[in-house]
């Protein structure tokens, strides 16, 4: 868990201050997302857990310790660190990439490359093929996952990342999603990722904070910030087509509607799959209503319209 | 395998460059043939390869304090607490470049006296800015990624330092090494104003006494060894780079 109280922080050369008396928890095990428009004091407070920045007041405190009781080199060592321009060094292999910090810790040599070999394997690269490679011979994405591997290689209970996923194409970070929360439902790590991508936000985090010149504006789960912004700004931010953006984070089980309402559709989709996916089918097929499968194939109920505007008039709690 | 060539070639022109130099009768033949009216043949005090021992100690002692102080001060400058010198020390060191080497020579001697001493420190002090201005280069080209994510993922300064920014900025601060050296060769033979030996005796001699093979004596060792420490210099630059290249 990371607990920032009361923190402040201003740059020498700036009269404002880039974050003001900031408050936040990021419980254990869950992903917080800080987002904001550029300058809001994001990555600052990012930077402020693992010392890379020292706050000029209040106190960070992980599991409890505050982060000042350490050496610097002490904490960062234990707490991964992912950025946007992912920063692989250019003369070492992926391999002594990934290895950096396990070896930072004294690791024995056959532990590491163990290590190393798993981590490639779980961010979706073949071990026999990439740990010989060099940065320079990966593509955009590639060198983002070994730059995730690399932030997860001492096994940190704590991740912080500045947009990891920044710098690829849309189709690439896509899949760089799906695979960061497959990592992380297994996982479980404590992660402070830092975004401007409000659809990033959305898809990843399990609590969202938006910030704004150094303070906090709302802090809230995915769900309730698309549905009740806190006030003009958030609602900007998020976008006018939050109500889509929401369609995505609900399953289709919570609009089902009676098995006979999709009666003589031969359509279904599975129960797994969100709103927006059975609305993007039902479009598709110009159908009223069409059925929901759970995974044995029985039906359980059907999703239309109707049932997807009385799931959104519903409140949140 | 290319690796070894660049090296391997290099070390061969040394020991050939050493093996002529050390053939006496071979220099006073050749010379005495290409300057048949002439009496005076080769330097009379020391043999040729006598004179490579003597420029070789003035170059090698001052190119190891020219390299060791300006690495030292290239990287002093790239730390955070030597930023605020930054501009002072190049400033300096560019300053000092601009004054032709005959004159530093010739203020040197009254200040330091005759001999090796005074020579060795005026060749240090103008072998200094190469070296340190391509370390500065070197040092700060590194991509401001890497460097974050060093030290985001908990490497100290001087891990930081050893084993990502000085492997990286290598081949530069070699290339301003061998430039550093190849002008210390050639300014080197100015050593013999202040009675240090070297090349520059004969080639002074010869001058004085109107002694042409004298002087071709003495030119022709001393660009023979430049030659060979820019080959040196050049094949290990080369495979650094191709390393850096091969992985950059």
């Amino acid at each position: 868990m990371i607990s920032i109280r009361s923190v402040s922080k201003a740059y020498a050369r700036s009269k404002k201050p880039a974050v003001a008396d900031l408050s936040i928890e990021v419980p254990a095990g869950e992903v917080v997302v800080l987002i904001g428009p550029s300058g809001c004091g994001k990555s600052t407070t990012m930077r402020m857990v693992n010392r890379l920045v020292e706050p000029d007041e209040g106190t960070i405190t992980v599991d409890g310790r505050d982060v000042r009781e350490f050496r610097p080199e002490a904490l960062r060592r234990h707490i991964g660190y992912a950025i946007q321009g992912v920063g692989l060094f250019p003369h070492w292999t992926v391999a002594q990439n990934v290895g950096v910090v396990p070896g930072l810790l004294r690791w024995d040599r056959a532990r590491i490359s163990t290590r190393t070999l798993e981590l490639l394997e779980l961010v979706g690269l073949d071990p026999i093929r990439y740990q010989g490679k060099y940065p320079h011979e990966l593509s955009g994405g590639e060198a983002q996952r070994v730059g995730v591997a690399r932030a997860l290689a001492a096994d940190p209970p704590l991740l912080l990342m500045d947009e990891p996923f920044g710098a690829v194409d849309p189709l690439t970070r896509d899949m760089l999603h799906d695979e960061f929360r497959k990592i992380q439902s297994t996982l479980k790590k404590t992660v402070l990722f830092v975004t401007h991508d409000m659809d990033e936000a959305v898809k990843l985090g399990d609590r969202i904070a938006v910030m704004r010149e150094g303070g906090l504006v709302q802090y809230d789960t995915p769900e309730r910030v698309l549905a009740y912004p806190a006030d003009e700004f958030v609602a900007s931010f998020v976008g006018a087509e939050r109500a889509l953006k929401r369609l995505s984070l609900a399953p289709v089980t919570e609009a089902l509607g009676p098995v006979a309402a999709a009666e003589g559709c031969a359509c279904t989709v599975r129960s797994t799959a969100s709103l927006r996916e059975a609305l993007a089918r039902i479009l598709e097929l110009g159908a009223t209503a069409i059925g929901v499968q759970d995974e044995h194939g029985t039906l359980v109920g059907s999703v239309s319209v109707e049932t997807i505007v009385e799931r959104f008039r519903r409140p949140l709690t | 395998m290319r690796t070894i060539r660049h090296i391997l070639a290099p070390v061969i022109a040394l020991g050939v460059y050493l093996a002529l130099a050390s053939a006496t009768p071979l220099w006073r033949a050749t010379l005495g043939a290409l300057f048949p009216n002439e009496t005076r043949i080769l330097y009379p005090d020391v043999t040729p390869l006598g004179l490579v021992g003597q420029h070789l100690e003035l170059v090698l002692i001052s190119s190891a304090i020219s390299i060791t102080v300006g690495l030292a001060l290239g990287i002093f400058v790239t730390r955070p607490a030597g930023a605020d010198f930054r501009d002072v020390v190049t400033d300096l060191s560019n300053i000092g470049q601009t004054f032709p080497p005959v004159a530093v020579f010739t203020l040197a001697v009254p200040l330091l006296g005759f001999g090796v001493q005074p020579t060795v420190v005026a060749l240090a002090l103008y072998g200094v800015l190469p070296v340190l201005r391509n370390t500065i280069s070197g040092l700060t080209d590194v991509s401001a990624d890497v460097l974050e994510s060093a030290t985001g993922i908990g490497m100290r300064p001087t891990e930081r330092l050893r084993r990502v920014e000085l492997p990286l900025a290598a081949p530069v601060i070699v290339a301003g090494i061998r430039i550093s050296v190849i002008v210390n060769v050639a300014t080197a033979t100015l050593g013999a104003i202040a009675g240090a030996g070297g090349f520059g005796a004969p080639i002074i001699n010869g001058l004085v006494n109107l002694a042409p093979a004298v002087t071709l004596e003495g030119a022709l060792l001393a660009a023979g060894l430049a030659l060979v420490f820019d080959a040196l210099l050049g094949g290990i630059e080369r495979t650094l780079t191709m390393q850096r290249d091969a992985t950059a």
